[in-house]
Formats: structure tokens, C-alpha cells, sequence
């Protein structure tokens, strides 16, 4: 790939507010791990990395008011953005033309936390209930600054910001964005320091990777924010490149849910990935900042990747986490801008508090070294298997090579949606909802569980909770209907993901104190652990990653496959929307105005969709073959041919979003026959977005589906099930129609989805029969 | 100690949440892990939590857990050995 430029880079953690500081800590050796100051935790006994400010400090640096709602993981996110944003000369004015992503697990969790009893039982802080979602964590830092083009947030635990970094990449190869602000950020919470103690791999002492005597690792905190620019761009621009991003990986172990395997196959083959993308060879790499938490088993793992990988020449290695802890979701970004600095400076990081080889291990940079670099591996893993690896390059002069990215010539943007399944509160796993939908009058419907006992085992669902088995239930089925025996990529979508085990956690957490609670609860509320569970279920190593943005959880995860298709790194995926409800969060979200206003009904959603680049052509069926298999010929739903997200949007940046993307399928308005809307029964929402609606495509007949699936995070995966059954079926049920004057017999040939999520974030979607 | 076996079959179903198991599906000698009931390392920290909380046996280090939870048997012989409730 032609590499993209890194204008402008930010960074908050333990050893420094600012790349200046966290230069001097990385040259002179100066940790900034070290006894619990800030958090408030009975856990006293982990030494932590936290970042030296606390929340009211960092809101006054930053100008803001002490009474605003904000969350420790935007406050440093924005410390970080900052400064990336000053660096690369990206104004307020800029940044309509400028995306942000962001990589987060734990969101508004330091909140959610300290708040969940009076959640359920007063009115007291509910103004915070609406910031648990990690994609408000990421809202809160971007509109800080101003209004970005668009927003999500990638959410695969210590791996986040890794994979929105991949995803910025992805947005340039393809054109559609010049300039993407990507990275991560994480603060500490008692949350998962407890959760990480419940799976005992927290050390005692002061961690100690790729040492024989490694006990666990050390939590850590901070942001980092990195400012990918196309060529063209920074020539225009006038700015310069402080780096290169010339190469990325992502695989999925596929192996248990928060362990590494025995040979490190999902990091062997991010880094190969990563190498091969940017066309340089094993020997080429002259530095590689590993994972290397510091857990027996993360190092094992790694050290045989890399060996695997690098044979006898394994290029100096470090884990620069005994500086900062492990920044969980931040480290991708944070430990990339380490080996930027390391690239510009000239020096290998030191492994800190390294003395004793261990067993078939490599052997890490025990100390700070001067040392010429042009290209550097910068690892990051999180748990699911959910491995990425980054290839960052020197700047040559002069800038040589191809003046156009990859992607933006890709001539077809079509592809093919091969099957689509869903668990819903309407009939699951089939399609007899569209004869006779069931209309429920309750305010939050649970959805109807098919028996799993056909996809999963009695003793894989031990740990399996609701959301886990529709996800497994509705893959098996979907790519079983889409013809194709395995997909390149799993890409899922969550609001909340395993709210579920969240609750139980945060119920023992909350109620009987920070002892003896269940580690099953804490490894399965991280949102990732859908798509990954998904991925050993179907034995896949191929990328993998989870978005977790409010109500266009989805959407990200569909954008994301959308981009990769047209780059042809992936001919195939699965595309899954997940969200569960419980009682308690379903009041929660109620009383903090999130979700169940007005005559809006909650429900929950289950879809798995599975795309593809080509159909292969169906063979003519043999007369021998039975009535029933003939029936299960493959035959693609429908096609998807555009999809465009945005921010904030005006109406005039809906109008050009919506030219963009009837221009890339080559249609026009006049060829979309309905409009797919996401009217809920929130009653002044639906009225904006009814109007915005009509203001934006005229007369044209508008649909619903809300009324008969409920509203949940994922619910526009439900939206785009329905509106591939009515292309498949050439009918649109007289039931989806918002105006039952405008219901009609005309066939469906290009359905339109508008998403308007809240009102902040809208996506187009554009189906074709 | 077959009082303390099928109660401990019976905390052992409910921690892990085996869904459909009864205390008589599960064989006291039989290995907990790999072979027999396809246990693996989460099972293992959930069972010290349920040694805790039930008995009062913290283990710090969980390799300990190898040993201890070969089987429900030693699993007993060592809870009885060691309880301190």
C-alpha cells in the first residue's frame, strides 16, 4: 500500500502530559508506575500507571466548567487530542472535513460505577447515565473541539485503538476522507482493576514482561491520538509528515476468550499482515514494541509469534508497559506514538525491570539505546483473540512512490448481501414476521429465543448469556443460507454489549464490596466478546473487530466491511448487530432519557448479515438433487450499493452525503423507491427526523420498522434485515409503511435506509434488488 | 465426605452454570478438565472463588489449582484438609 502520513500526533499518560515529557521518561528510563493515587479502590496493594491529574484538574487545564457532565476517559482523551490536533494545524473551521475514531471499552464506566445504586434507586446523577456508552465517551472529546465530519468508536478491548488507526487507514485508501484523527483513550476504573484481579493476572509488584519471573501485569491510563493525512492532503496543507503508517494487521486468535494461544497464531499472522501490506520483508524491521503485558501467558504467546515469525533474527524487541501499565483500549495508540518518537529520536525503548531470560522467550531491549530506526512493528492484543499489529516507517526523503491511494480508484462499490438472519421479539430465524408481525403494547419486549441446543453445546453455554447465543445462533444460520463455507472478516456492532454479566458485575461490585467476584462476569462484559465468541465458534482467523457507538453501532461495523470490500482486502463478512436489555438497565436508560421515551418501545436485537464481493455462480441444480436442496441454492438478498455516515450533519452536509452516495451506485433520486426510516415513538425526535426526512428526499413513500421490532442500539441491523426481505421478496408488508394512506403494491427495486440516530450521527444506506 | 462431595457437585454446577447437570452426571474421579468434564483456566478461577467463598480457602497463585482440582474427590480432600469455615 501506498503509506499514509502522520501529520500530528498527542499523548497523556503515566510518565507525562505531552510528547515532550513522555520523550525525557523513554530516554532516561522514568516510570511512571506506582502505588494507587487517584482511583478509589480498597485494592491498594496493585501498583497502577495513572495519569497525575485528577478529573477536576484536567477539566480546568482543558476550560471547563467543574459542573460538566465529562468522563475521566474524554477528559484525557481530549488532553491528547489536543495536542495532535495544535500539531497538525487542524483548526475548529477544519474539522468538518476531518473524521475522528476512537478506541474505548470501559467508556463512561469510572461513572457508571461510582453511581449505579442511586441509577436505580433516586434521580441522583442521572444527568451520567447517558455517558456510560463508550461512543459518548468519544462524542464528548470530539465535540470539544468542534464538529468533526464523523465519529465512532471501535471497542475490541486492548486492541481499540489499534484497530481505529486500521480503520482511519482504511477511510483514506478508499478516498473517503482526507484527513482522520484516530487513537484511543482508557482511564482506570474499579470496574475492571477488580476484573482483572478476578482472572488473577494482576502483579503485586511492578510488571516485569518477557522476565522468567513475570507474575501479571500493572493497569495503567491515558490517550493518544494520531493524525492520518493522505499525501495530497499534506502537500496542500503544508504540513509535514512526523511519521508513516506504512502497513497493518488484524487476525483473530480464535482460541478462548481472554487467552492467548500456545503458538501466538492470531499475533503471528497480524504482524505477516502488517509486513506483506507494506511490501517489507521480516529483515527490514528494526524494532518491534510489543503487547508483552507482563501475564505468563501474553509473553509465551508473543515471544513464539515473533520466533515464528522473524526465525533466528527476532529484531530488538521491548514492552514499553513497565513505563506506563497496561493503558488496556489506549495502548495501540499510545505505544504507536512511543515508536514514533522512537523513530524520530533514533533509540530503542528500554524493557524496564527486565533481569532473567525466560524459557523459550525472546529476549527483550533491557535498556534505553541509541539506534538508527526505519521501520518499526508496534503490537497490540486484546482479549477474544482480537490482534492487530502496526507497521510505522521514517519519514524518507525524498517521499517517494505511487501518488494515488489504492482504494480510490476502486471502480465498483457494489457488493452482495448473501443472507441475513435475526433473533428479534418478531419471529426468529425465519421470515414469517413479514405475513403477520406481531404488535406488542408493552414498553420493553424481550425477544422470542429459538432452542440453541442445535448451535451450541450444554457446556459451551455455561458461560453464554442470552446475547451470546443469538450472536452464535444467527452467524451459524447466516452464513449457512449465504452459500459461502467460511468469510473473511467478522465485524460486529454493540451499544452495550453482554449489559447482562455488566449488571452482575457491577450488582456484586456495588452491593457486597471488591472481593470474590466472578471472573465469567467481567470476561464477558467487554463488547468484543460477541464478535470474538463468534470467531472461535466458526473456527475464523480473519479480521475481527467490534464497534460500540450508540445507535450506529452497526452502521460502523457495516461501513467498516463496506470499505474493506471495495479495497479488496476481503472478499466476504459477516456483519452482525447485537444488543440485550435487562430490567434494571432498561429503567435506567428510561430515567437518563436514552432510550423507552414517549411511546417508544425497547427491544432487543440479534442480526448477523453476510456480505460479498461476488456471487458465485449458482450451478444448475442436478435432477437427482431433492426439491429441498434446490431450494437452498444461495441467492444473494439483495446488493448494498453505498453507504455514507456522518456527525453533526446540517442539512447541507446531508444533502452532499446523499449526493456522494447516490453518485458512487450511479443512481439517481428518482430510482429509490422507499425511504427505510428509524421513527422509534420518541415523539420530538420523530418529528425532526420526520421532517428532515421529507426535506431531504420529497414525496418519496416512507417505512418503518421500530413499531414492530422495538429500539435498541443495533436496531438498524434489524433495519437493514427488513429491507433486504422486501427487496428478496419484491413486497413491501403494507404493516412498514409510516403512512398507512401511502401503503402500495409498487415492487421495491432500491430501498434507501436513513439512520438518524439521536439526531448526532446519521448513516445512508443504500440497497439495491 | 460424601455429604461435603455432593454438596461441593452441587456448588461446582451452580458456579459454572452447567445448565441440564446433576450432581449424579458428574463422577468424583473423573478429571474436571481436558478429558472429562472439558473445564478450562476461567472454570479453574471461578472454582478458587467458590473454595472462598464457601470454605474459606483463598489461594494466591492459580497453578495451584492443577493439583487441587484434578477431580471433585481431591477437590473434597483437600477442602476438607484445609477449610477454615
Amino acid at each position: 500500500m501506498k503509506p499514509i502520513l502522520i501529520t500530528g500526533t498527542g499523548v497523556v499518560s503515566a510518565i507525562g502530559l505531552g510528547k515532550a515529557e513522555t520523550l525525557e521518561a523513554l530516554l532516561n528510563g522514568r516510570s511512571g508506575v506506582g502505588p494507587l493515587q487517584y482511583l478509589k479502590t480498597e485494592h491498594k496493594e496493585f501498583p497502577v500507571g495513572e495519569v497525575k491529574l485528577t478529573d477536576a484538574e484536567m477539566r480546568s487545564r482543558l476550560g471547563i466548567a467543574d459542573d460538566a457532565i465529562t468522563t475521566r476517559t474524554a477528559l484525557m482523551g481530549m488532553l491528547a487530542l489536543e495536542e495532535a490536533l495544535k500539531e497538525a494545524g487542524l483548526t475548529p473551521e477544519m474539522l468538518p472535513n476531518v473524521g475522528f475514531i476512537s478506541g474505548t471499552t470501559v467508556g463512561g464506566m469510572d461513572m457508571s460505577e461510582q453511581f449505579y445504586l442511586d441509577y436505580i434507586n433516586s434521580e441522583a446523577h442521572k444527568e451520567y447515565i447517558a455517558a456510560h456508552d463508550c461512543g459518548n465517551c468519544t462524542e464528548m472529546t470530539a465535540d470539544h473541539f468542534g464538529k468533526f465530519a464523523f465519529v465512532t468508536t471501535l471497542s475490541t478491548a486492548c486492541s481499540s485503538a489499534a484497530n481505529a488507526i486500521i480503520l482511519g487507514a482504511n477511510m483514506i485508501r478508499c478516498g473517503e476522507a482526507d484527513i482522520v484523527v484516530v487513537g484511543g483513550s482508557e482511564c482506570i476504573t474499579k470496574f475492571h482493576l477488580n476484573g482483572f484481579n478476578s482472572l488473577m493476572i494482576l502483579d503485586t509488584a511492578p510488571c516485569r514482561p518477557f522476565d522468567a519471573t513475570r507474575n501479571g501485569l500493572n493497569l495503567g491510563e491515558g490517550a493518544a491520538y494520531l493524525v492520518l493525512e493522505s499525501e495530497e492532503s499534506a502537500k496542500r496543507r503544508g504540513v509535514k509528515a512526523q511519521a508513516l503508517l506504512s502497513g497493518y494487521g488484524n487476525a483473530c486468535d480464535a482460541f478462548h476468550q481472554t487467552a492467548s494461544s500456545p503458538d501466538g497464531e492470531g499475533a503471528y499472522r497480524a504482524m505477516k499482515e502488517a509486513m506483506e501490506l507494506a511490501g517489507i520483508q521480516p529483515s527490514n524491521i528494526d524494532y518491534i514494541n510489543a503487547h508483552g503485558t507482563g501475564t505468563p501467558n501474553n509473553d509465551a504467546s508473543e515471544s513464539q509469534a515473533m520466533m515464528r515469525l522473524f526465525g533466528e533474527d527476532v529484531p530488538p524487541v521491548s514492552s514499553t508497559k513497565p513505563f506506563t501499565g497496561h493503558t488496556t483500549s489506549a495502548s495501540g495508540s499510545i505505544e504507536a506514538v512511543f515508536c514514533i518518537l522512537a523513530l524520530q529520536q533514533g533509540f530503542l525503548p528500554a524493557n524496564l525491570n527486565w533481569s532473567h531470560a525466560m524459557e523459550d522467550g525472546i529476549v527483550p531491549v533491557s535498556q534505553s539505546t541509541k539506534k538508527e530506526l526505519k521501520h518499526v512493528l508496534c503490537n497490540a492484543f486484546g482479549f477474544g483473540g482480537n490482534d492487530s499489529s502496526l507497521l510505522l516507517s521514517k519519514v524518507p526523503e525524498p517521499v517517494e512512490g505511487p501518488t494515488k491511494y489504492d482504494g480510490a480508484s476502486t471502480g465498483s462499490a457494489t457488493c452482495f448481501v448473501m443472507s441475513a438472519k435475526q433473533i428479534s421479539l418478531q419471529q426468529p430465524l425465519n421470515e414469517d414476521w413479514m405475513q403477520e408481525p406481531v404488535v406488542y403494547d408493552a414498553p420493553f419486549v424481550r425477544s422470542i429465543d429459538p432452542s440453541f441446543k442445535e448451535y451450541i453445546s450444554p457446556i459451551e453455554a455455561r458461560r453464554m448469556g442470552k446475547i451470546l447465543k443469538r450472536a452464535v445462533a444467527t452467524s451459524k444460520e447466516a452464513l449457512n443460507a449465504s452459500g459461502l463455507n467460511t468469510v473473511d472478516a467478522i465485524i460486529t456492532g454493540t451499544g452495550y454489549g453482554c449489559i447482562e454479566n455488566t449488571e452482575f458485575f457491577l450488582d456484586a461490585l456495588s452491593n457486597d464490596g471488591e472481593q470474590l467476584l466472578k471472573p465469567t462476569y467481567f470476561m464477558q462484559s467487554t463488547h468484543n466478546t460477541i464478535s470474538s465468541l463468534v470467531a472461535i465458534q466458526t473456527k475464523n482467523h480473519g479480521y475481527n473487530v467490534t464497534y460500540a457507538h450508540k445507535g450506529i453501532s452497526f452502521d460502523s461495523a457495516l461501513q467498516d466491511a463496506w470499505l474493506q470490500l471495495r479495497l479488496g482486502k476481503i472478499d466476504s463478512a459477516l456483519v452482525g448487530g447485537h444488543d440485550e436489555m435487562t430490567e434494571t438497565f432498561y429503567h435506567i436508560l428510561k430515567k437518563g432519557g436514552v432510550m423507552g421515551q414517549d411511546d417508544e418501545m425497547c427491544g432487543e436485537s440479534a442480526v448477523s448479515i453476510v456480505l460479498s464481493k461476488a456471487v458465485e455462480p449458482v450451478e444448475t441444480p442436478l435432477q437427482n438433487k431433492s426439491a429441498l436442496r434446490q431450494a437452498q441454492e444461495p441467492r444473494p438478498l439483495c446488493k448494498l450499493s453505498g453507504f455514507q455516515m456522518l456527525h453533526q450533519p446540517t442539512m447541507n452536509t446531508l444533502m452532499d452525503a446523499l449526493a456522494r452516495l447516490l453518485q458512487s451506485a450511479g443512481k439517481s433520486l428518482a430510482d429509490v423507491d422507499y425511504i427505510l426510516t428509524g421513527i422509534s415513538g420518541h415523539h420530538d425526535q420523530d418529528e425532526a427526523y420526520l421532517q428532515e426526512t421529507k426535506t431531504l428526499f420529497g414525496q418519496k413513500p416512507l417505512l418503518k420498522f421500530k413499531h414492530l421490532f422495538g429500539e435498541s442500539f443495533t436496531s438498524s441491523g434489524i433495519g437493514m434485515y427488513v429491507a433486504a426481505q422486501c427487496l428478496k421478496t419484491g413486497h413491501v408488508p403494507s404493516t412498514l409503511f409510516v403512512d398507512s394512506k401511502e401503503v402500495s403494491d409498487k415492487q421495491p427495486k432500491c430501498i434507501l435506509l436513513y439512520n438518524r440516530s439521536d439526531g448526532k450521527n446519521v448513516s445512508l444506506t443504500l440497497l439495491e434488488a | 465426605m460424601d455429604d461435603l462431595i455432593y454438596t461441593l457437585k452441587q456448588q461446582i454446577i451452580e458456579a459454572l452454570n452447567l445448565e441440564d447437570m446433576t450432581p449424579e452426571d458428574i463422577d468424583e474421579n473423573a478429571s474436571l478438565f481436558g478429558e472429562g468434564l472439558g473445564l478450562d483456566s476461567i472454570d479453574a478461577l471461578e472454582l478458587i472463588v467458590l473454595m472462598e467463598k464457601n470454605y474459606g480457602i483463598k489461594l494466591k497463585d492459580p497453578s495451584q489449582g492443577k493439583e487441587i482440582f484434578k477431580s471433585v474427590a481431591v477437590m473434597a480432600d483437600f477442602i476438607q484438609k484445609n477449610r477454615t469455615k
